[in-house]
């Protein structure tokens, strides 16, 4: 008794270590996740092996302290016939999960605005085993959630408790953090306006980071590793037990926790269809077999015929031959064992060794006795005793022994389907800080400026200095960038060049960026289709082609980041782009003195001039947290009107409440 | 000719080639557009996804070389000279239209009518 103890113990401790070492592992998954979907998943298998752990800690603990309760003597008051049946075990399965949702109308008709995601997936949970489902997204297009897959129990036993819990997250685009390194994404956080900093400072788990893996000590007290990345909350759970089973669809009520202003919430319908099978194996497995001879009552008392019998389900299998179980011939007849049947052992008949069975059924009105009897005496109370056992099972069991339900194995898992790739800047920036990106484009900006000075005594405008001119939120990050460079550069601005170094070190991370835009100029060379997100900027011109043999590599990235950026400008957080890392306000306080000089040329004037514009703005923004970049850029300095003009246009432009028209 | 994010969009479209007309120092096509992804796609009165965030043409002016070429109010303008329109900014668009070295725009535009078209000459028997 004490080996089977410890073999057990050592069983679950063997579990416990496995479940440990399968968390570490999507701690470090989620850690190191970079796409939202990958993140999701890494959560919930953490979520699922946390559970587990949980749950192997309490089934050790609850044998630890069985143990100890035998250990004490009993009195003997307490030992009563105790009856020693215990049920059989069976199988449990459920499927078909499906969770109605309760959309307000307007929300799931008109359709309009933000789509409010949320991942959810289901735990379920029964005596020692614990399965999830698959996940899945739910946005108010979705008025059911649906778990497809059969989730099967093996070793259950009739008084079972089946938890299902109801988890979920949200997922809201912002929010991710997956990819983004510490010091990039608390930038954001600070830049962003404060109400939406707020939420995404909220979101953003700062835990330590690495999971504390315990091991080998004392395993009751071992702590939830807290991570960074996305967290699942309990959103409804329910217990199913014998009384749910059925053959059919049911429906279960769920109880919901969390409310409306929780993150993760989802309107619910408050309940839960689904199928609840079980198979208990005496309905599937042969309880009992062995040789028997069998005399129908009313018939010759004489006519005993000698016939391999099998105990399974609600019958009792008689067949010529042993090997005909096997080979699925039918057998020579049935008797039927069910709850009507009545079995008594006979009195002891003089002219045999053994006591005989009688096995009695209603059929139909008709009472139809068969009359059993074996070799031995031992045969039959072995039989007798399967007999009884069988009835316990079934008096168990209750309503799953009128029929065999059908369970379905789980089908080999589909490849989830690949969802559109849809995100932000945010999932999609993988700034490698081992790339010494700032070289290569403090070089590529030199020669741009040689050949803007070439240009500019040409007098034609270089193509991308309309970036300043008119595409002023869009390139306000870049603005900041290029407008001191530029001054310290050509030989039309008053700047010296002292400034562009220093500036441009205190935004790696912007340099970045303005790479991005120069690349990004002379990659819309051919027209590909609307779901690469290629940007095209005005006027690619041979002036960038020099780009062209910039690492490749920096391409792919480019364009989703440029194309994001604008996408996420047209949502109406473009202000707030802007300044994706801060650099500190001094730096740009200073290209606004230059805006009282008397500009050399008309466009130096833009160029300072929308450098100090995207300043202001920028702090509006960071003040305010308004999504309207023109807000305050009146302040600060006086402009000469054509200036004032192309800014009060491209206010016009950029209010999404409009819808322009223009003449072309 | 709604559009599912992730898979190609496809749509029957009409081929229309316009001369742009000096008007001093200017080249004018003669049409109006409204649209982009930086506009409010539900105050689109053309479009029939009012989550359509594509350039729509909202006025021909008559006679104009727009008029000339066949170009229809309420068409949804895919490409300019082989430029996307279908992901562009209101002010892209225009700007792609307006080059001052072009004289000549091909676009591709489509409308309702064609894919109609398109449809019935499918279902109807044809004569070979």
């Amino acid at each position: 008794m004490n080996d089977s103890r410890h073999l057990r113990d050592s069983d679950i401790q063997k579990k416990i270590d496995h479940e440990i070492r399968m968390r570490d592992g999507a701690c470090k998954l989620l850690a190191a996740c970079s796409q939202r979907d990958q993140a999701l998943e890494a959560a919930k298998s953490l979520q699922t092996c946390s559970t587990r752990i949980m749950a192997y800690m309490s089934e050790l603990q609850r044998m630890k302290e069985a143990q100890v309760m035998q250990n004490i003597p009993r009195r003997s008051s307490d030992v009563g016939p105790m009856d020693d049946r215990l049920p059989c075990k069976g199988k449990v399965a459920i499927s078909d999960l499906r969770i109605p949702l309760m959309w307000k109308d307007t929300e799931y008709f008109k359709n309009k605005g933000e789509l409010h995601r949320c991942a959810v997936f289901c735990l379920l949970h029964l005596g020692g085993e614990i399965f999830d489902t698959d996940m899945v997204i739910v946005d108010r297009t979705l008025t059911d959630i649906c778990f497809d897959n059969p989730i099967i129990f093996s070793d259950a036993g009739p008084g079972f408790q089946l938890h299902v819990e109801l988890y979920s997250c949200c997922f809201e685009e912002d929010y991710s953090t997956g990819s983004t390194p510490r010091k990039l994404a608390s930038k954001l956080s600070s830049s962003l306006g404060r109400s939406a900093g707020k939420k995404l400072r909220a979101a953003m788990e700062t835990g330590p980071g690495s999971p504390v893996s315990n091991g080998g000590a004392s395993p009751l007290l071992l702590p939830v590793p807290s991570v960074q990345g996305p967290k699942y909350h309990l959103l409804a759970h329910t217990t199913l037990s014998l009384s749910h089973v059925q053959d059919s669809f049911r429906t279960h009520d769920l109880t919901i926790s969390g409310n409306e202003e929780c993150s993760y919430w989802l309107p619910l319908y408050g309940s839960m269809c689904c199928r609840l099978a079980a198979q208990p194996n005496c309905m599937t497995q042969r309880m009992m077999s062995g040789w028997l001879k069998v005399r129908q009552c009313g018939g010759d008392p004489q006519s005993w015929s000698k016939v391999f019998a099998v105990l399974q389900g609600t019958s009792l299998f008689c067949y010529h031959r042993q090997e005909d179980v096997e080979t699925n011939i039918e057998p020579v007849f049935t008797i039927g064992i069910n709850k009507e049947t009545r079995i008594r052992a006979s009195e002891k008949d003089p002219h045999s060794k053994a006591q005989n069975i009688c096995i009695s059924n209603q059929y139909g009105g008709e009472e139809v006795t068969h009359t059993l009897t074996t070799e031995s005496r031992e045969d039959t109370h072995r039989w007798m005793e399967a007999f009884w056992q069988h009835f316990y099972d079934m008096s168990q069991w209750r309503q799953c022994c009128d029929d065999v339900m059908k369970i379905e194995l789980p089908s080999p898992r589909k490849p989830a389907p690949i969802t559109p790739k849809q995100g932000s800047l945010y999932h999609e920036m993988v700034i490698e800080s081992s790339d010494d990106l700032s070289s290569t484009v403090s070089d590529i900006l030199a020669q741009r400026m040689q050949e803007l000075e070439l240009r500019s005594q040409l007098g034609t405008s270089p193509t991308w200095m309309s970036l300043f001119e008119e595409n002023l939120p869009k390139s306000g990050a870049f603005t900041r960038q290029y407008s001191p460079r530029l001054s310290g550069l050509s030989p039309s601005s008053p700047r010296g060049r002292p400034r562009s170094p220093l500036s441009y070190q205190r935004c790696p991370q912007l340099g970045l960026l303005s790479s991005d835009a120069s690349l990004t100029s002379d990659s819309d060379s051919h027209c590909s289709s609307p779901c690469s997100h290629r940007y095209g900027w005005p006027e690619p011109s041979s002036n960038l082609s020099l780009l062209s043999s910039s690492p490749s590599r920096l391409r792919p990235r480019t364009l989703s980041l440029d194309a994001k950026l604008s996408t996420l400008r047209g949502k109406g957080y473009g202000s707030t782009l802007q300044c994706p890392c801060q650099p500190p306000p001094s730096s740009l306080l200073a290209p606004l003195p230059m805006s009282s000089r008397p500009p050399r040329s008309p466009r130096g004037a833009q160029t300072t001039l929308s450098c100090s514009s995207s300043t202001s703005s920028n702090s509006s923004s960071n003040s305010e947290g308004n999504h309207s970049p023109e807000s305050s850029e009146g302040v600060a300095f006086s402009r000469p009107s054509p200036v004032r003009r192309s800014l009060r246009n491209l206010r016009a432009r950029l209010d999404p409440r409009n819808w322009l028209q223009s003449h072309v | 000719m709604s559009f599912v994010p992730g898979q190609p969009v496809t749509a029957v479209v009409e081929r229309i080639e316009i001369q742009k007309l000096s008007q001093g120092p200017n080249l004018v096509l003669g049409f109006c557009i409204g649209g982009g992804i930086d506009q409010d796609p539900g105050q689109n009165p053309f479009s029939d996804d009012k989550a359509d965030k594509g350039i729509y043409v909202t006025r021909v002016s008559p006679g104009g070389p727009a008029d000339v070429a066949g170009l229809k109010i309420g068409d949804k303008i895919m490409q300019v000279n082989g430029w996307d329109m279908t992901v562009v900014t209101h002010d892209q668009a225009r700007k792609k239209l307006t080059k001052k070295n072009e004289h000549v725009v091909r676009l591709l535009v489509t409308r309702k009518t064609l894919e109609e078209a398109v449809k019935q000459s499918m279902s109807r028997p044809g004569p070979s």
